[in-house]
């Protein structure tokens, strides 16, 4: 193995394993200061069952992304060096910033996990803003140190060191489309798996309204924030087409420049003969979506040479499964919505059934979210190949020289296996139902007010 | 002051404040280790439960300041960041998987009731990564000062002097030592745990000891492998070294007479005094005989910026810092 797919496979595997964790810590926050508030406004026991057992779950995501990241920190300049001796100063500020993000995240978690007995509930309620805001502003100023790599905006020299215009970056309109579909993404991995759990739950006989508090606020949340992902992710492809031609030629496979350019859907490509086997092309279909008329032009791939072409069948079978996906979750809301609709009308509660199908659907939202999340990712990071910073520096330029990462892959990949596979036994550990003395509340849908006990500090 | 010498500054004082505080949650990880030997075995639970109580609410915080440098070098001085990264690979990754196994194994056994490992496991494999930490950044930091360091050299060279191996060691021993004094004024603030105060008041005092030892067995090795910095350590630290030694004699004697308050103050100083003196002999040099902090900077439109960065975020985040730590030493109110 050279050293520069080492570190490739190394980057590629700790950044999704940072990822799939990190989305919680900015999704949960958010959930839970809705299901905190809602106990404090009513007093209703199920809420405060479900935020405790959320903050214990949250707790330990929160702890395995931090530590993943600071992984990611010292992996910069393991694995990257060239990159970040020539770029380092360049992004530093986004880093700097995210690091003050992340400590203030930090920080309040303390309180938050600590807190019950040392705050008043609504102190304790008012934590959480901090956690979640920070949360945000770190997807924010790490996507865009991402988005520059990919569009590379205000770059400038200054004794002979590359600069960045802390001001343009933030003009970026590919770092604003990223971040936005990024955000709505954490949020909806969050939701979808939420919604997973409680459906898992519910579908094993435990039908009592814990369940449905929790499956309702993870399934509006998936739900919800779909069509909002469809209308970013369209954005985000616009932009791409202008600032990436090349990655959005990957995504769709089209090899040749024109105009009447189809949209395939499905299939794989063929980097030797440039076809797509098996997709069902929709005519005129992406010269349509980026122009809206069936003359807008579309630059292929056939504009570059091989050594500058990314990995078209990755990236394209990628692509496929984020938008698969995702369209997967935007059927399902649409139904939801219709169905919603029609029981509203004919007074009808449950507004959603707590049908097979339904609990069914619920838990595909979850493993969907994520597959969409990490497959726009690949899109992201493959599309761009083979730069490291889009247009100005080689990925094979930017590696480590060090003929020692071969064990650094192995190791990296078996501690983290080692840790998600604990982590998983974890979480179905805590995944135990509703708290006993909620159990009298059983099958009423009405709220039932309970004093809330005295639990372990680590409860 | 130029921008390059206040984003110095801002490591160094980050870099203390890692020392100190993650120091001690490390060294607290270490006593864990520890709590089932020597005379005070039947007490073994309860020192461990007064650790992890003790480490719960701050360690994630205190994790950040490490961040905190690893993002301020890259920034501010990029040139250097790479050739530190790849020289000390070795040192480097092995105190990642310390900290990556550390972090997990902690909420693992916390929040984990046995699901996956015994909650034994998970502590021995907290306390194994707790001593392995400070151990490998004690050898990085002190092979930044031997000169021997340059990108492509063997991945061994941070092991291969003595002096760098006995820095490791100084740096289990001193967070040890911290961790000690810290939790002898936390097990004196309860009825319930002041029966631990004489325990760790003994490891107190037995790592100080301990400590002293290794930097007067390291002190010739400093002057063969990392010539330059010694020289200037003798000549510029000194005031510095005399403090540090100072407050260790003086932790010594607070702990003896059971002021526990005022042995933090005196151990953090003596920390504080030997780093410091560390730091100051070290400049201008990154990399001895590699780079300067001149040369590595990044370029002056950058570093301004970060400098404005830096005032801001820490307007924010010291307070926050503050409160945390006022908000879990004041007394508990009703659980809701």
């Amino acid at each position: 193995m050279s050293g520069v797919d080492a570190a490739r496979i190394e980057t590629a595997f700790s950044l999704s394993f940072h990822i799939l964790f990190a989305v919680f810590g900015v999704g949960m926050p958010w959930l839970l200061l809705y299901t905190e508030g809602r106990w404090l406004k009513t007093g209703d026991a199920s809420w405060y069952a479900l935020t405790r057992k959320w903050a214990r779950v949250g707790a330990v995501l929160f702890a395995i992304g931090a530590v993943s990241g600071t992984v990611l920190s010292f992996e910069f300049g393991l694995l990257w060096p060239t990159f970040m001796a020539t770029y380092g100063g360049a992004i530093g500020l986004l880093f700097t910033l995210e690091a003050f993000a992340f400590f203030l995240e930090a920080i309040f978690m303390g309180l938050y996990l600590y807190g019950w007995k040392r705050l008043t509930p609504r102190a304790h309620w008012l934590t959480l803003w901090p956690i979640a805001i920070s949360g945000t502003l770190s997807t924010l100023f790490i996507v865009f140190a991402n988005s520059w790599m990919n569009d590379p905006v205000g770059i400038g020299v200054s004794h002979g060191r590359i600069t960045a215009d802390p001001l343009a970056i933030f003009r970026s309109s590919a770092g604003w489309s990223e971040v936005t579909h990024m955000f709505v993404a954490a949020m909806m991995c969050t939701g979808g798996a939420v919604a997973a759990v409680y459906a898992c739950g519910m579908l094993r006989g435990r039908r009592d309204r814990y369940h449905r508090l929790g499956l309702n606020v993870g399934l509006w949340t998936v739900l919800g924030l779909t069509p909002v992902q469809m209308f970013l992710g369209d954005w985000s492809a616009r932009v791409v087409a202008t600032t990436q031609p090349l990655k959005l030629a990957s995504m769709e496979g089209v090899y040749q420049t024109g105009t009447h350019v189809p949209l395939t859907i499905g299939g794989f490509y063929d980097q030797h003969t440039h076809k797509m086997i098996l997709g069902i092309p929709v005519p005129d279909g992406l010269s349509m979506l980026l122009g809206y008329s069936p003359n807008t032009k579309v630059t292929g791939l056939d504009t570059t040479t091989v050594a500058d072409t990314p990995p078209v069948a990755v990236v394209h079978l990628a692509f496929d499964s984020m938008v698969g996906c995702g369209m997967l979750v935007f059927a399902i809301a649409g139904l939801a919505a219709l169905t919603w609709w029609q029981r509203r009308r004919k007074g009808l509660s449950p507004r959603i059934p707590h049908t097979k199908f339904w609990l069914w659907a619920a838990i595909l939202t979850g493993p969907a979210s994520a597959v969409a999340m990490l497959g726009g990712w690949e899109v992201t990071e493959g599309g761009r190949q083979p730069w490291i910073v889009y247009g100005r520096m080689l990925v094979a330029d930017a590696a480590s020289k060090s003929g020692g990462l071969g064990w650094s892959v192995v190791v990296t990949i078996l501690i983290y296996v080692g840790l998600a596979v604990a982590l998983l036994l974890i979480l179905r550990k805590l995944a135990t139902g509703a708290p006993p003395e909620l159990a009298a509340a059983d099958g009423e849908d009405e709220p039932k007010p309970v004093a809330p006990q005295a639990e372990e500090v680590l409860a | 002051m130029t921008a390059v010498n206040l984003m110095l500054v801002v490591i160094i004082l980050a870099l203390l404040a890692y020392a100190l505080l993650a120091g001690a949650d490390f060294g607290g990880g270490a006593w864990d280790l520890l709590a089932g030997t020597g005379k005070a075995k039947d007490g073994a639970e309860d020192q461990r439960k007064l650790i992890s109580a003790s480490l719960g609410p701050v360690w994630e915080a205190n994790h950040v300041w490490l961040i905190f440098v690893i993002v301020c070098t890259f920034s501010a001085f990029p040139a250097a960041f790479g050739d530190i990264a790849t020289s000390l690979e070795l040192p480097l990754a092995l105190a990642l998987v310390g900290i990556v196994l550390r972090g997990a194994a902690y909420v693992y056994r916390a929040y984990g009731e046995g699901a996956s490992l015994p909650d034994q496991w998970w502590s021995r494999i907290f306390a194994c990564a707790s001593v392995l930490t400070p151990f490998m950044l004690g050898v990085s930091g002190a092979a930044l000062a031997t000169g021997k360091l340059r990108p492509g050299t063997s991945p061994l060279v941070p092991f291969q002097s003595p002096f760098t191996v006995l820095a490791g060691l100084l740096a289990v021993v001193v967070t040890a030592f911290l961790a000690a004094v810290y939790l002898c004024y936390d097990a004196a603030q309860q009825p319930d745990t002041h029966h631990l105060v004489a325990v760790f008041r003994r490891k107190a005092i037995g790592a100080a000891v301990a400590s002293g030892l290794v930097v007067l067995v390291m002190l010739p090795f400093f002057y063969h492998d990392a010539p330059v910095v010694a020289h200037r350590f003798t000549d510029r630290s000194l005031p510095l070294a005399a403090f540090s030694a100072l407050c260790g004699f003086g932790s010594l004697a607070v702990l003896w007479r059971q002021r526990f308050l005022l042995a933090r103050v005196t151990a953090a100083a003596a920390v504080v005094g030997v780093l410091g003196g560390w730091a100051v002999a070290q400049y201008p040099d990154l990399l001895v005989g590699r780079y300067t902090a001149q040369q590595a900077a990044a370029a002056p439109s950058s570093l301004d910026a970060m400098v404005v960065a830096m005032v801001a975020g820490m307007a924010v985040v010291i307070p926050s810092f503050f409160y945390l730590l006022r908000v879990f030493t004041a007394p508990v109110l009703e659980e809701h």
